[in-house]
């Protein structure tokens, strides 16, 4: 049956709505789970607050099992699912540089569009800053060609890398997730409290 | 009391929901598996099969070849060598064994055109038919009696007997002018006028590769 | 206090989340008959052509004659030991019992009916069902004053070549008239199809 897009039980007009509807929901979400707070966002590199990795894992955990479980009982074909495409390189450096973005100013891409929308002046700033980070990159796209183009390994997927057993990896990766959880709960208990 | 129960329930409620997580998880590898399905329903390819609606009667096709049916889209299962041979006008080759080609799927799996697969019987056309249909093609017909039903009918018409009703005969001067059409020349046709054989155009067809645009999407 | 708000909405979305998977699991229906051959399988085993049988190697105590006409023809006359099968009926439960048995025993199961086209695509079906012990007879059944004649076939043997009768015609008839045959040639007819290309939409969190 599913996916339902590509197989033409939605007709592909109605992406662009979809995509609205998605986002609308995306974005109150996370604004009411608080992550418009850059202080909540940045607390898991000081290890204050682990929020952002506990949501944004187990909301990997939870679509993964259930896409498995759909494609199990043929709701959905997983072959069919779209996988984005790995550029190795491209995405480590960008990786690293996000990162620092984000320790640095306390938002992911999302979440400061988020926060700009509750009026936060960081986030509007924050913006600012993408927008000009953008520009530069499009404006030295010539030199950036070959690290953002290069070592491309198709649209692969860490089941496929690996060459392993989908539904043992999503045990091991439940099992690990869940470590991490905990792991985390420690740190943050002999961490210093902080208030925000 | 009750209260102060499920709230000291409740203060696990964190491992409970991981131990939900690690089942569910455990459960996808314990699940016996089986075939991935591939394609529809079998009763649904029964009922399929049976259906005599994928059959196209050589009558049928030859009318609207005559009338250059934009819709129809000829395709020829046979080995290359009895395509080259001699094949329907405007056929596209596709051999029984390169079906499942990827090249050929723009052919074959496509909403544009009236699809008929023909071999020399029906009888490859419609092995071919019941892949593709498994596979959930839509628009595909088969040739009944393939070429040679095309032979026997029309090219090579059969003269109705004299006690034959009107209905045989005015068949038999349709298929007789199809042949015409197709190239077989009569002796008759020079007595009155010379009437100009033609040769069916070659159609070049470009069918679009269906291309599935992906969604992108982030984070 | 407080914490107990904050349970009720944790306890809420997991109560859903269960709920939704064991509605998904109770409601799903596993089909009764799976392909057990893919597409490409089968492909390979249609074009080996090595499942023809004909009339003369029938006698062969591993082989099972099946006829998937109606009842109607099968009682008008049949092949000596046959079992009746009508094609739209092949996938009952005591169909497939049969041939499930057969599977079984390391016995053929030969397929036959009016002629070769008739069983091709029941053969076909079992075929992808897993059922790989069959067998296509290669006859032609017919009725001569009520008695079933069979008759050896070949499949899809070219009965003409048309392009020599084609090229024969023309040449009989130019015999009987001497004027030229005038041959046009139509134009060539090109059919585009406009090629439709979405942007891929890229986003990002």
């Amino acid at each position: 049956m599913g996916p339902l897009i590509p197989n033409g039980v939605i007709p592909a007009e109605w992406d662009s709505i979809i995509a609205i509807l998605i986002g609308i929901v995306f974005g109150f979400v996370l604004e009411a789970s608080g992550f418009s707070s850059s202080r909540k966002l940045a607390g898991v590199f000081y290890g204050y607050d682990f929020a952002v990795l506990k949501v944004f894992f187990t909301a990997a955990l939870v679509s993964l099992i259930g896409m498995y479980y759909m494609d199990y009982l043929g709701y959905v074909d997983i072959t069919q699912m779209y996988v984005h495409p790995t550029y190795l390189w491209g995405a480590i450096v960008g990786g690293v540089i996000m990162g620092a973005g984000f320790v640095a100013g306390g938002f992911c891409p999302g979440t400061s569009l988020c926060a700009v929308a509750i009026g936060k002046i960081d986030a509007i700033v924050y913006v600012v800053g993408i927008m000009i980070g953008v520009f530069i990159f499009s404006e030295l796209y010539f030199l950036f060609q070959p690290i953002y183009e290069g070592s491309f390994m198709g649209n692969v997927t860490l089941v496929d890398s690996f060459g392993v057993n989908p539904y043992w990896f999503i045990f091991i990766f439940t099992i690990v997730g869940i470590l991490l959880f905990a792991i985390s709960d420690k740190i943050r208990a002999k961490v210093k409290k902080i208030f925000y | 009391m009750v209260k102060k129960k499920t709230a000291k329930f409740l203060a696990f409620r964190y491992k409970i929901l991981a131990l939900i997580f690690v089942i569910l998880a455990g459960g996808l590898v314990l699940l016996p598996k089986y075939e991935k399905h591939e394609g529809i329903k079998s009763e649904e390819l029964l009922s399929n099969i049976i259906s005599p609606e994928r059959y196209i009667s050589t009558d049928k096709l030859a009318h609207k070849l005559i009338n250059q049916d934009p819709s129809y889209l000829l395709i020829d299962v046979r080995d290359e060598e009895s395509y080259t041979k001699y094949t329907l006008p405007n056929a596209v080759n596709i051999p029984l064994a390169k079906l499942l080609d990827e090249d050929f799927e723009m052919f074959l799996n496509q909403k544009q055109y009236n699809v008929v697969l023909f071999s020399n019987d029906n009888f490859y056309a419609d092995q071919a038919w019941v892949l593709c249909n498994r596979l959930g093609y839509k628009n595909l017909n088969v040739l009944k009696g393939g070429i040679n039903q095309w032979y026997k009918t029309i090219i090579n018409p059969e003269k109705p007997l004299e006690n034959m009703p009107a209905e045989a005969f005015e068949l038999y001067t349709f298929r007789k002018a199809a042949s015409m059409y197709f190239g077989v020349a009569y002796p008759e046709q020079y007595k009155t006028a010379t009437v100009a054989k033609k040769e069916p155009a070659k159609k070049v067809i470009t069918v679009k590769k269906k291309k599935k645009a992906p969604a992108e999407g982030g984070c | 206090m407080k914490e107990l708000e904050k349970t009720k909405r944790i306890s809420i979305a997991s109560t859903l989340f269960i709920l939704i998977i064991l509605i998904a699991v109770l409601s799903y229906k596993r089909p009764k008959h799976l392909y057990k051959a893919n597409s490409k399988i089968t492909l390979e085993k249609m074009i080996s052509n090595d499942y023809f049988v004909s009339l003369d190697e029938i006698n062969n105590p591993d082989y099972v004659l099946i006829d998937v006409r109606s009842q109607f023809e099968f009682e008008k006359g049949h092949l000596e030991n046959a079992l009746n099968i009508y094609a739209p009926e092949i996938l009952s439960d005591d169909n497939t019992a049969v041939f499930e048995e057969l599977k079984e025993k390391n016995k053929t199961a030969i397929l036959y009916g009016k002629n070769p086209n008739d069983v091709n695509a029941p053969f076909m079906l079992l075929y992808q069902l897993g059922y790989d012990n069959l067998k296509i007879l290669t006859v032609e059944n017919s009725y001569n004053e009520n008695k079933l004649i069979t008759k050896n076939t070949e499949i899809e043997k070219s009965v003409a070549d048309v392009n020599a009768f084609i090229a024969e015609s023309i040449k009989k008839a130019s015999i009987n008239s001497d004027k030229e045959v005038v041959v046009k040639k139509v134009v060539k007819k090109v059919i585009t199809v406009k090629k439709k290309k979405k942007a891929p939409a890229e986003g990002g969190c």
